[in-house]
């Protein structure tokens, strides 16, 4: 390891390059990017006193605005800020086009995907992918099978997880069922135009207010006829993690935030129950889990979704997006296939690479994570929000050997990844300016005939130092993406 | 629009109203404490939480110590009616339900009334009440008041003229209907029971409802109950009056009514024109039995909050898949 300070004193005086991780601003040699220029140069006029009062306003705008998230403990839910650091992140145009065209062709695999394994199960039969670990997948929902999903679009709002590397890019998970944190992303940049105008200004970055715009059509699009539809948004309600997600979509986009309790089934049909009588609903964008969706088709318990949804869905008279059954293609262990899926479908290399996975429903692989399990990253095939993962290094012998227990006893619920040197990137910190670790999430929109990435995504960091867990439940925060012309 | 948010801005209204009302009251109170005689005080506190209908207070201002506990008193009785959470009706569990009403209707909320409603409830829920108590008891209420005035005065720049903000408005007047038909029943009884005593004087009653300065235009700076009551009764330019709000809720009303104001008439605007009419005629503060009436504009509020309910929020819609 070798270390060395970043250019350009003042608030950079104590930014230690690590070059075992890419940094997004400098170079190896302590030099700024290209890209990063700009913004270097203004950060570096500043004293830490007028980073303060920019992280404060930002603090304030989001504090104001009640832009929070809910942590769900044991006995109660916690409405909190989302911690946002007012540094920006740069990258060139020439990577996003990139990352762009390596979303698109990852998505546009898994929606084909999809409908095999829905329909004639190909890739089952030609054992591109592991037959029991599709239909063994909790996820797979056996009453989409012979379905005809509107215009065979089964995912039309992806959120894919891209780490940087030495090596470059490469996708950590695809999220495919409610993948949140774009009205972040929205926020993020909302607030940072407002601290940094001129340098906005003068760095010409993509945009990404069209966002609401294209989710709309993306949506719209999928309509079961010609009519202008009625699109609404179904949420479990104020107390999910994600609620302020959604009432901000439904805001942008002028359309009804529904709970379960303001639909009803009638003559197959979607309806809301609006002060005046029943309203008609032809595009559904749930952010709530398949098991909630319809009491009679799913969990029974369910008094998040309605009655009767799944039937109307099933009728062709209410598009469901994402649809049921997407959560087959984000499972943890099928990740690893999503290279050959690519190959198989497309007929073309994959843009973008995966990460090495060790999945242990495989001996081989088994014997290899419990062997080098202080080395490795373990995490359940199912698991989401950093939760129920062993990060090897950062354990202590005793915690590794109780996983290593759970892993023998049920091999196939887990996958292994080495410990990746994600890169850093500048972030304000008690009064200075130090690297830290930080990932991204794209969205990817599937309409019916295009596709659309914004030119952003909720870059997410891990405020605790050296730490590589950026999930906002587990002390991460949020940080704006800037796409800048080369 | 959803009969479910329809019902979160109702509800948002009345939480908006519940809260100016009771910081009103309490200012007055908290204003009499530096020079009022502690039995005037006494007075005032079991009026101003019969008038809230609070189950009804023991104090401490009874015994020979009487005047070394007349503040800390003051301010015990102040915090249930301010920072008690487990009074479903303190300003502090107000707001908080009000901001949930605002939460749940977001997406059609303009961001500017989300942000003035937000930023209330951090500056209440923030509040270090012991400090409040010791600066001035009345700032704090008083700056409660001026927030819903800002509140009020954003809705009325920003929101447009739909259906959200008709609900919003008919749950703020139904809410005010109500609260002031049971403050002048309050005020009437209380000053019968307690006939000689000059605790709760009509010029109170008119700075309570911010129409002392009108009063004093109108008639002299001699109150008169007369024509105090008939002021906050019958004049259709106070906003603090029963035929004001009875004017806006049938106005909103018919707003709201699927056949405008063409017969038939649904059940809750009927019933708000019936009781704009019958306050109209009421020649009120002449009659003995003014508090009965009052109490009676207090029952028919709550029988409108039920016909709007029945009509626009609970209504069922026949062969529901059962669930």
């Amino acid at each position: 390891m070798s270390q060395l300070r970043a250019a350009g004193g003042g608030v950079f005086s104590g930014y230690d390059l690590d070059t075992r991780f890419y940094d997004e601003m400098f170079e190896p040699r302590g030099n700024p990017r290209a890209a990063s220029r700009r913004l270097h140069a203004a950060l570096a006029e500043l004293v830490p006193e007028d980073l303060v009062k920019l992280q404060d306003g930002v603090y304030r705008h989001f504090l104001h605005e009640g832009i929070t998230f809910t942590v769900l403990d044991a006995d109660k839910a916690t409405e909190q800020i989302i911690p946002i650091d007012c540094v920006p992140r740069v990258l060139t145009a020439a990577e996003w086009d990139h990352l762009e065209r390596g979303l698109k062709q990852r998505l546009a695999a898994l929606n084909l995907f999809l409908k095999d394994v829905y329909h004639e199960g190909r890739c089952l039969r030609d054992r591109i992918v592991p037959i029991d670990l599709v239909l063994g997948c909790p996820q797979y929902r056996m009453e989409m099978r012979g379905l005809k999903v509107p215009h065979d679009v089964y995912v039309a709002v992806c959120g894919t997880d891209v780490v940087r590397t030495h090596d470059g890019f490469a996708v950590l998970e695809d999220n495919l069922r409610v993948p949140s944190g774009v009205s972040y992303m929205l926020a993020c940049r909302s607030a940072i135009k407002e601290a940094f105008p001129r340098l906005y200004r003068a760095n010409r970055v993509r945009e990404v207010s069209d966002y609401a715009e294209l989710l709309y059509a993306t949506l719209a699009s999928l309509r079961p006829s010609q009519d202008t539809p009625n699109v609404a948004i179904l949420t479990p309600g104020m107390h999910n993690a994600a609620y302020y997600e959604h009432a901000f979509l439904a805001g942008e986009m002028g359309i009804d935030l529904v709970e379960g309790q303001d639909l009803l089934l009638r003559d197959s049909g979607l309806y809301t129950r609006t002060t005046s009588g029943l309203r008609r609903v032809d595009v559904l964008y749930r952010r709530i889990d398949d098991d909630f969706l319809d009491p009679v088709h799913f969990r029974s318990d369910s008094v998040l979704g309605a009655a009767g949804l799944f039937h109307a869905y099933r009728a062709g008279n209410v598009v469901v997006a994402n649809a049921p059954g997407t959560g087959v293609a984000d499972d943890k262990s099928l990740y690893a296939y999503v290279p050959e899926i690519i190959r198989y479908f497309l007929g073309e290399e994959p843009i973008l690479a995966n990460i090495e996975t060790h999945l242990c429903r495989e001996p081989s692989s088994l014997a290899y994570t419990l062997e080098h399990l202080e080395e490795l990253v373990v995490k359940e095939v199912g698991g989401a929000g950093g939760y129920g993962m062993l990060v090897g290094p950062h354990a202590s012998a005793d915690e590794r050997a109780r996983y290593a227990e759970r892993l023998r006893a049920d091999p196939a619920n887990f996958i292994a990844q080495p410990v990746l040197d994600l890169s850093r990137a500048p972030c304000f910190i008690d009064g200075a300016i130090e690297p830290r670790h930080v990932d991204l999430r794209p969205f990817v929109l599937q309409g019916r005939d295009e596709q659309h990435v914004v030119p952003g995504g909720l870059c997410r960091v891990a405020l605790r130092r050296g730490s590589l867990v950026v999930n906002s439940s587990q002390g991460g925060g949020c940080k704006d993406l800037w796409i800048v012309e080369d | 629009m959803l009969a479910r948010l329809a019902a979160e801005f109702y509800w948002l209204g009345r939480h908006a109203e519940r809260i100016e009302h009771t910081a009103r009251l309490l200012r007055f109170q908290l204003n009499r404490l530096p020079d009022r005689p502690v039995d005037e005080l006494t007075l005032g506190w079991q009026a101003v939480y019969r008038i809230l209908g609070q189950p009804s207070v023991s104090s401490n201002l009874d015994g020979d110590d009487a005047e070394t506990v007349v503040i800390p008193d003051a301010y015990t009785l102040a915090g249930k009616l301010v920072e008690e959470r487990a009074n479903p009706d303190s300003l502090l569990s107000c707001w908080e339900h009000a901001r949930e009403n605002g939460q749940r209707v977001r997406a059609e909320l303009p961001l500017p009334v989300w942000t003035c409603l937000n930023q209330g409830y951090l500056w209440i829920r923030d509040s270090d009440f012991t400090t409040a108590w010791t600066r001035g008891p009345s700032a704090l209420v008083g700056e409660a008041v001026d927030r819903l005035h800002l509140l009020a005065g954003v809705v009325e720049a920003v929101m447009p003229r739909d259906e959200a903000w008709r609900f919003l408005e008919l749950g703020r007047f139904i809410e005010r209907l109500q609260h002031q038909a049971e403050l002048l029943a309050g005020w009437v009884e209380f000053n019968r029971e307690e006939a000689g005593a000059s605790a709760l004087s009509w010029a109170d009653l008119l700075r309570v409802c911010s129409a002392y300065e009108v009063y004093c235009r109108r008639h002299s700076t001699n109150i008169e109950r007369q024509q105090a009551l008939g002021l906050l009764t019958q004049d259709p330019e106070v906003p603090r009056s029963l035929r004001f709000a009875a004017q806006r809720i049938a106005r909103l009303l018919a707003g709201i009514d699927p056949v405008g104001a063409r017969y038939p008439m649904a059940a809750p605007h009927r019933m708000a024109l019936r009781l704009a009419a019958s306050i109209e005629v009421e020649p009120t503060g002449l009659s003995g039995e003014a508090g009965e009436f009052f109490r009676s504009v207090a029952q028919d509020g709550r029988v409108l909050h039920d016909l709007t309910m029945a009509a626009y929020v609970t209504h069922t819609f026949p062969q529901e898949l059962a669930t």
